[in-house]
This record gives structure tokens, sequence and C-alpha cells, in this order.
């Protein structure tokens, strides 16, 4: 579990709309009915969804359940086909040789530029077959009672997938609490926010 | 709001908070109080980068001072640099949480919170330990957002910001040749 690492890198964010009473009997659904879908068997180069924080091979949340004191915690799991640059290169050369000594065959000097992509694109699918998904866990917590949420990453595009996943699932959006939030929710109110809209940087020197 | 058009906002709110951050901790000597009015000790310590200039003209240095010294980023102030990401260390009696801070986005890397005492064994509950790690991430992230309350209140208070830079001005100014 990321979440207990020694050494953690860390998002917040505040929920923008107002959090309905019945969120959170209902989360545990949502949760699963947005659960990470295996890839293994396709050829599908990503796949993501939720998980249990405990185990992220349970999609049913069968181990325990999401709810941990007064957080609800759990796990965004993004499993990525990566085929390295070179190998696909490599089978695509071997693949367009075969192709163009065929076309030969038949009396064509080259290959059109409609078929090369059509045999790249096979060339994916087939590496991808025989690729095996890499797994990647990012833990989530959010606080039932203040309603705000700590995302275990400060990767951008795993913030970008998990506030896109975040809000179809719970029909809310995130707002990181950066400097400008932070304070606008700190202080509260148009008045406050107009004045840091109206902020000019400091001079020290 | 657009989270792009909050781009400016973010930087000069955050950079002006760590730089005046540095100052406010060596000033008091580390001393700031939590919202009960209890004392915890705030220092930078060993890492920090500061920035200056934008777009092409974007320059920024990293410095790292085991004695926590950081005399090359302090010249850096004198030039009109300003703090971009600061490892903030706190203390309250007997715990201690260190977090590397980034102006712009206020994301924490590096957060290494007190060792987590509740034990794996059978008898407790099994979600006690995290309950326990999240108590202690919660309980860093309150006093940091406990002091950056306190800049808020300088930054937006013109007559208490222009004191207040006035003598930023003074400390950064210090030891020159």
């Amino acid at each position: 579990m990321a979440i207990l690492s020694t050494s953690l890198g860390l998002t917040r964010y505040r929920v923008v709309e107002a959090i309905p009473d019945s969120l959170w009997r209902e989360s545990p659904k949502r949760l699963k009915d947005n659960a990470f879908r295996d890839i293994d068997a396709t050829t599908d180069e990503r796949s993501w969804g939720w998980c249990n924080i405990d185990n992220m091979l349970d999609m049913e949340w069968a181990e325990s359940p999401p709810e941990k004191g007064h957080y609800l915690c759990f796990s965004l799991r993004l499993d990525t086909r990566r085929i390295p640059p070179a190998v696909f290169k490599k089978h695509c050369m071997i693949a367009l040789a075969g192709e163009l000594e065929q076309a030969k065959a038949e009396g064509k000097a080259f290959i059109s530029k409609d078929r090369r992509r059509e045999i790249r694109e096979m060339v994916m699918l087939r590496l991808r077959a025989r690729s095996l998904p890499v797994p990647a866990v990012f833990d989530a917590v959010w606080n039932m009672q203040t309603g705000r949420v700590l995302f275990v990453s400060t990767n951008a595009k795993a913030k970008a997938l998990f506030e896109d996943h975040f809000n179809l699932t719970f029909g809310l959006n995130l707002e990181p609490l950066t400097p400008f939030f932070l304070a606008a929710s700190m202080l509260g109110g148009d008045a406050a926010i107009a004045r840091l809209e109206a902020l000019e940087p400091s001079t020290f020197v | 709001m657009d989270l792009a058009l909050a781009e400016r906002e973010n930087t000069i709110l955050g950079q002006d908070f760590l730089t005046w951050l540095w100052h406010a901790s060596e000033a008091r000597r580390g001393v700031f109080k939590d919202k009960d009015g209890r004392e915890f000790n705030l220092r930078m310590e060993e890492r920090l980068s500061v920035q200056g200039g934008d777009g092409e003209g974007l320059e920024s240095a990293v410095v790292k001072s085991p004695s926590g010294e950081l005399t090359e980023a302090r010249s850096g102030l004198r030039s009109g640099k300003k703090v971009s990401r600061a490892q903030l260390r706190f203390e309250r009696d007997p715990e201690a949480w260190q977090v590397t801070l980034k102006d712009n986005d206020f994301s924490l890397s590096g957060l290494k919170t007190p060792k987590i005492e509740t034990n794996d064994r059978d008898d407790v509950d099994p979600d006690a330990r995290v309950l326990e790690k999240l108590f202690l991430i919660e309980q860093c992230l309150e006093l940091l957002d406990g002091v950056y309350r306190e800049f808020l209140g300088l930054r937006l208070g013109t007559a208490k910001w222009t004191e207040e830079t006035r003598t930023m001005r003074d400390w950064i100014g210090q030891g020159q040749p």
C-alpha cells in the first residue's frame, strides 16, 4: 500500500460541489461499477479503474471494504502495455520485407502507403498480444468528514487520469489545492478571490 | 476560475510564501504556533531551489547543503530570484515530519512522517496502521496550512506586507560583500 511508504508524493484536492449525504452509501457500488478491468487476455494498450487499496487484484472489495474509519480508501490501477520502439521497428522491418518479397513475386515494385500503415498496425497488435501489461497503482484517500482528497502521486498524467475517473465515478469535480485554490478555500468569498486575482509579484531586492 | 488562469497567481503566491517562510523561519529561530497556540519548529533545510526571470530568461538554481547554510541560494535571492522549491522540516515534540514543497502547485514530495507505532498484529484493527499514517499526514498538512494562513494574512494586508517586505529586503541584503 503506497500510502504506508516511508516517503510519499502527494497531491491534495477539494471537491468543488457539495457532497450529497447519499454518496457515501453509494460509493462502494460506484467504485465497483468503475473498477479496473483486466486486459491480460486482450491486446488492449491500456486499462484503468479502481481497485481495493489493500489488494490490487481485488476489484470486488471482497478482502476489505473501502471505508476505513472516516476515510474512503481506494486505488487507481493503470495497466499499460509498452512495446519498446526498437522492438516495434525491428518487427515492422521484418513484416515489410516479407510483404515486399510477396509484392515483387506478384510483379509489383512497392508497397502502398495505406498497406504500410496496415502492416504497422498489425505488427503492433501482434506484439501487444505477446506482451504483458505493466501494472501501476496509485492510492487515493477521501476524508468523509472534511471532503478533502489525497492522491498519492504528483505525476501529471496519473493526476489527470485520476481527476477524470473520479468525476466519471462520483459525478463530482476535483480542484487541486494549489497556492491560489488553497488560499481561496481558506479565505472564502468573492471579495477574497478578487484580491487574490489582483496580486502582483513582490519585490524583495 | 479556470485552472490555467490561476497559473500566474499560483506562482506569485507559492514563491512569495516559500521566500517569506525562509525568512520567517530564520527570524523566529524556527518557532511557529499551531492553531491551538502550541509551539512547533519549522525549518528549511538541505535542499532549496530558487528561480527568477520568465519565459526564455527563466533561471533557476538548486542548492544542496547538508549543513543548512544555503549561501548560494541566498545570493540568488539578492539577484531577484525567489524560492521555488524547499525542503521543510516540522518538529513538534517528540515528532518530526519532512516534506518538499513546490511553489506553483504545492505538490508535496518526499513526505516523511514520524514512524508508525501500531504493530501489524492480528489482535489490532487491520486498518490501524493506515489510520495512524493518515492521522500523521493530516497533522503535517494542518501545520503547513496554519503557516500558509498566517502568510495570507500578511500578504493580503497592504500595510503589513509592505512592512514585511522591508524586513525581508534587509535580511536578504545581510552578508552582502
